[in-house]
């Protein structure tokens, strides 16, 4: 695939335009997957897939041949998803703040009943966790969602975010503290 | 026994862990470290992916047929520099007609001067012998001229005479050996038969009489020579003009 999207890259920059409908053809699915697994909002999603395809056009003449075209993609596709993320950031982090203050979580999340009372605390428990995603850096949130959720490598991820493999090894590792920290009295109580 | 750090549970986790076996052992035989293990993979395992709507098949041309109007097809790269350069292609035009031209020149003169390098050492020698031997046979005739006339008038042949027949012997013979492998019967025999004629006279007596001449003319058959002469001194003209030809031929 990766020779084909080379092929298809240089019939691009060759006047045709068409080519790079196949490339979006083959490579929409995942980036919109990936997408909104980091926005975890449809119509934010399909923005992003969009967005990524188009600044990926117009940058094309800049793609290395030696490189991925979908791992470069991914990190055009995740520079799109952080600025749709920062863009409703303020309003989140508002809201986040006022619902899931330290101290109310603990007195709710004590409560282990069934019913009603089970479903609230499912609600609950991944409100906390969207809560800690938008704690994470732009940075560890996309190495986390990658590495956790996406299951690529250390190596496919530093590429993505074009980093040294160390860094987002180290990326993935304050996620998961970061994550750990807010998530664990939870599981512990529930 | 040292335990097991946050980060090296975590590599753990995602098998990112170079030493995974002695992990692994570790974990088998330390309690905290299993507990604390057992508490990550629990967290980690309840951090799902929100679940990505499904998309149909046509997604990926939908996105296209989206996005497809807002971009501009890149130009061709070829037609682009010539379009914005065409100056500059001109030029390059030029100087690679004029590069070819001198090319072309180089190479006409390199084989030309090879093909007649090539052909000089054989050419060059026929051309020297056909002048020379037109030359000397032009002699030889004069002198046979000479002696003939001199025969039929009653006079007596002067010392020059006798001197240029002993100079043309010694060339004769020279003439004779370099032709003497050229397999050419009539210069051969040509040469053989004036060789004779040329030593009679050379090694005559300082003042031939009439007489003498035309015993010369007589055993020596020099009238017979003289058209054996004239016949081989056209035969060479027609051989040194061919050849002057050839060279021009070769020049040009």
């Amino acid at each position: 695939m990766g020779n084909d999207d080379h092929a298809l890259i240089r019939r691009v920059l060759v006047g045709e335009k068409d080519a790079y409908g196949a490339l979006v053809v083959r490579h929409s699915q995942a980036m919109f997957r990936v997408a909104f697994r980091i926005t975890e909002n449809e119509a934010d999603a399909e923005e992003v897939v969009q967005e990524a395809f188009m600044r990926g056009y117009h940058n094309l003449g800049n793609f290395d041949a030696r490189a991925n075209f979908r791992t470069w993609m991914y990190r055009i596709a995740m520079n799109c998803a952080l600025d749709v993320l920062q863009k409703r950031k303020a309003q989140t982090t508002v809201i986040i703040a006022e619902e899931y203050d330290g101290e109310e979580t603990t007195v709710q999340l004590t409560d282990s009943a069934a019913g009603p009372d089970r479903l609230l605390l499912s609600q609950e428990v991944e409100a906390r966790r969207q809560a800690a995603m938008e704690k994470l850096t732009a940075t560890e949130r996309i190495a986390f969602v990658m590495r956790h959720m996406e299951d690529r490598s250390t190596e496919e991820i530093a590429g993505a975010l074009g980093i040294a493999p160390n860094s987002a090894k180290q990326a993935v590792f304050r996620a998961v503290q970061k994550l750990r920290q807010s998530l664990a009295p939870l599981w512990v109580r529930s | 026994m040292k335990h097991l750090t946050e980060e090296e549970l975590i590599d753990h986790y995602y098998s990112e862990d170079s030493d995974k076996a002695e992990v692994e052992a570790h974990l088998r035989t330390c309690t905290p470290c299993a507990c604390a293990y057992e508490e990550l993979g629990k967290l980690l395992a309840n951090v799902r992916a929100p679940e990505a709507p499904a998309r149909d098949s046509e997604y990926g041309a939908r996105v296209w047929q989206s996005i497809q109007r807002s971009l501009e097809p890149y130009p061709a790269k070829q037609k682009r520099k010539f379009f914005y350069f065409p100056q500059l292609a001109y030029a390059a035009a030029c100087l690679l007609l004029l590069a070819g031209a001198f090319l072309a020149g180089r190479m006409w003169e390199h084989v030309h001067t090879r093909s007649t390098v090539a052909a000089n050492p054989q050419q060059a020698k026929e051309r020297v012998v056909l002048f020379v031997l037109d030359n000397h046979l032009d002699r030889s005739e004069r002198l046979l001229v000479q002696l003939n006339h001199s025969g039929a008038e009653g006079e007596t042949a002067d010392l020059p005479l006798q001197a240029e027949a002993r100079q043309l012997l010694t060339d004769n013979r020279l003439y004779r050996q370099s032709v003497a492998q050229s397999k050419d019967p009539l210069l051969n025999a040509a040469l053989d038969h004036l060789e004779r004629v040329l030593l009679e006279v050379a090694n005559s007596p300082d003042e031939l009489s009439s007489a003498d001449i035309a015993r010369i003319e007589q055993e020596m058959n020099t009238q017979g020579l003289l058209f054996q002469i004239r016949v081989l001194r056209t035969r060479v003209s027609e051989q040194k003009q061919n050849a002057q030809a050839i060279q021009k031929g070769a020049v040009l």
